[in-house]
């Protein structure tokens, strides 16, 4: 793969990860569940009592390398009880072998599962991507509407790597039945097998097509929100710069889910999380050098495939932007919205205390993702809502 | 979470997901969360709606799994209930049972007892049982939270340390709560001096004491417990080994020790295990190489290479205390029994 003009091979209708492939994929070493490390330490762990007992013996042995961790704000107590949930089927460090792996643990489930018991209508189709080649997106739609409908442009959690076009949807299933918003979701084709720019043009693709057959879908033309998740967020945030910069489809708003931004990693943020929570500084150079290979970090990448490289941020349309304080891309998202405002752009930013990368979606049922979720509907129902 | 539970149990099938469920809640009650966060982990690892009542003051919480509040009016738990101490937890699962219920009902009602229990009323937010394992604490700070706990000043105690991922038959009555340690968050218990085994795997008892002593008993027990080695050795009683086990408890974590060290070397070969664990308990060369199970002519020659690397003979007069001492701080440094085992070694969980 790799070449232009080859036909996508991740179809969601032929999944190409078996079972059988899953025995043969290599497993990621199993990751010992915070639950072991000692109550006060370097990941600001707190014990349920202001002292330590102590006890003579032997010292408590380093976790991790945890003795050489910088200083870095502890994870919220029921996220952490996720982490342990989760511990070591979706590692913190993905190296490019365990790309394999991600592609199956990160697979989304059947969607008719997610869908049952929801008014929500589902339509597979075929559209022409980056460069024409025949990409697949899905048209979620409330089941009793009628007449135009906001529109939202759905872009996938990825690490430009794995997962498919409902990875991560359930969390924004509220907005087609609640707010009754017609969603586009792209199947686009991701790195290494297809680099830069194929995820960003599959994806403007859809927001093109979207907004030129936007009566057909039911959709209103000058209501089209786009959002996306972490590598998702970092493709909308994209779309829109590629969609200002292109006098492409009006924008009514762009939601960044943690969005990855930055492929030079120059952030503090970058460095503090290493091997804990979900997707650390390894795990996105590996997720950069797939999408960009030699290039990354290097002088010539696009301020579409980076865009906290974006030299103006003004005239976006407005962002919604969430991170959590507990992952790496948290300085790169405050940057963002940062440099929106200093252009003078609408952009509101907020940040969770005690969240790693994509909590919401491992743990949707805490406090600290209810709030996140709430937050973020509130301001798409705020945009869209008629 | 249940999705997640299912999705690791297909892409490894030997994977133990009662041991992730036991984590969770571990990392629930260390985080002193509330009972709804508490439901909310229970329905979401069960994929059902979860419940809980608490009898005095009367208090109800429903949740589904999403964490969202449901309505509690007229709402009867059956079936999967547990019910301890005016407290109540339930889960709603229509149809038949799943593999995980019994132990997410059994964590919830661990956690909620915890949070909820007696132990909770203190106004500087720490608990009794951690007050009077704590040394540093005045001793009669540790009396009041002593009396608070029931236990009486006259009687004497011993405290069981166990981690919190351990796994229990019947448990001990007594004051129990989650104590941080240098070894992490342990599970303690305090119980009656008489106890002097648990059906837990693996547990330390410390030695019995008063009141007074207990900081030191529960030192004891965590020495205990890391002498410990399932299955083999589930649970350790600290009588076993006597004075012995209190210098260990006190003795500095970094301490110089050369015998230790010179045991390093020895501890490679594939026979010092049993072969020392012989030569301690026994009283002569031939009594040790029946324990060990081998000829004494063998048992000779392996003495002979210990004498030789750690330069005193392991079987004459203080040599003998020497290596006994140094064999069990060398199993305390490499204690692994804190460690909670991997997914795929714990199938039998």
């Amino acid at each position: 793969m790799g070449h232009s003009g080859e036909l996508p091979t991740k179809q969601r209708s032929s999944r190409p990860f078996t079972r059988q492939m899953a025995d043969t994929v290599r497993r990621p070493a199993v990751i010992r569940p915070d639950s072991r490390l000692p109550p006060v330490d370097s990941v600001g762990n707190r014990g349920v009592h202001s002292t330590v007992v102590s006890i003579g013996g032997a010292v408590a042995r380093d976790e991790a390398g945890q003795g050489m961790a910088p200083a870095r704000p502890g994870f919220d107590p029921e996220l952490k009880a996720g982490l342990a949930v989760v511990g070591g089927f979706f590692p913190p460090t993905v190296t490019p072998d365990l790309i394999d792996y991600m592609r199956e643990a990160y697979a989304s489930p059947p969607i008719e599962d997610t869908l049952r018991g929801r008014a929500i209508t589902l339509e597979d189709l075929t559209i022409a991507g980056y460069r024409g080649d025949p990409i697949t997106v899905s048209v979620l739609r409330p089941a009793r509407a009628s007449g135009l409908r906001p529109g939202v442009v759905f872009t996938h959690s990825s690490g430009m790597m794995f997962g498919d076009r409902f990875s991560g949807i359930e969390l924004v299933l509220e907005w087609i039945e609640r707010l009754g918003a017609v969603m586009v979701t792209t199947e686009y084709r991701m790195a290494p097998e297809c680099p830069d720019p194929y995820p960003r043009e599959d994806c403007y693709a859809a927001l093109e097509w979207t907004a030129a057959t936007a009566e057909q879908l039911g959709i209103r033309r000058d209501r089209i929100l786009i959002a996306g998740a972490s590598a998702g967020g970092g493709i909308t945030a994209g779309l829109a710069l590629a969609a200002r910069d292109r006098s492409g489809p009006a924008l009514c708003g762009q939601v960044l889910d943690y969005p990855m931004l930055d492929d030079r990693g120059i952030a503090l943020s970058t460095r503090q999380f290493d091997g804990v929570g979900v997707w650390d500084r390894i795990s996105n150079e590996t997720g950069w050098a797939a999408l960009l290979g030699e290039a990354r970090g290097g002088p010539t990448v696009s301020e579409y495939a980076a865009p906290a490289r974006a030299s103006d941020l003004g005239n976006l349309p407005p962002a919604f932007i969430d991170v959590g304080v507990c992952e790496i891309f948290r300085d790169e998202a405050v940057a963002y919205a940062s440099g929106i405002w200093a252009a003078g752009g609408d952009a509101e930013l907020h940040v969770w205390a005690g969240g790693f990368h994509a909590f919401d979606i491992f743990a949707p049922h805490t406090a600290l993702s209810r709030g996140m979720i709430r937050t973020r509907d509130a301001w798409v129902e705020k945009i869209i809502e008629d | 979470m249940q999705q997640l539970l299912a999705k690791i149990s297909a892409l490894d099938p030997e994977a133990s997901l009662t041991l992730r469920v036991i984590a969770c809640f571990d990392e629930l009650i260390v985080g002193n969360v509330n009972t709804r966060a508490l439901l909310s982990a229970a329905a979401s690892l069960g994929g059902c709606n979860a419940g809980f009542r608490q009898d005095h003051p009367l208090r109800s919480i429903r949740v589904n799994p999403r964490g969202e509040l449901l309505p509690t009016d007229g709402v009867e738990p059956d079936g999967l209930v547990q019910r301890a101490d005016g407290l109540t937890v339930w889960l709603e699962r229509d149809g038949p049972k799943h593999a995980n219920d019994d132990m997410i009902l059994e964590r919830l009602a661990l956690a909620v007892r915890i949070r909820c229990g007696q132990g909770r009323q203190d106004l500087d937010n720490r608990r009794d049982l951690g007050v009077i394992l704590d040394g540093a604490v005045p001793i009669a700070e540790r009396q009041l939270s002593a009396s608070r706990l029931g236990l009486r000043p006259t009687a004497a105690y011993r405290v069981v340390a166990a981690p919190l991922f351990a796994l229990w038959g019947s448990r001990p009555g007594g004051p129990e709560d989650v104590v941080p340690t240098a070894f992490g968050s342990l599970h303690a218990m305090v119980v009656a001096h008489d106890c002097t085994t648990v059906e837990a795997t693996p547990a330390g008892l410390g030695i019995a004491c008063g009141i007074e002593h207990l900081p030191h008993s529960f030192r004891t027990a965590v020495v205990a417990l890391r002498l410990c080695s399932p299955p083999a050795t589930p649970v350790i009683n600290a009588d076993e080994y006597g004075g012995l086990i209190g210098l260990l408890a006190d003795a500095p974590a970094d301490g110089h020790m050369p015998d230790v060290e010179l045991l390093d070397d020895v501890m490679d070969h594939a026979w010092a295990c049993p072969t020392l664990d012989a030569l301690i308990r026994a009283g002569s060369l031939r009594q040790a190489a029946r324990l060990g199970g081998v000829h004494h002519s063998t048992m000779q020659s392996r003495v002979d290479v210990i004498t030789a690397m750690m330069g005193f003979d392991p079987i004459d007069g203080l040599g003998r205390t020497r290596l006994g001492i140094a064999y069990l701080v060398w199993r305390l440094r490499h204690s692994r029994v804190l460690e909670l085992p991997a997914p795929n070694a714990a199938a039998s969980a």
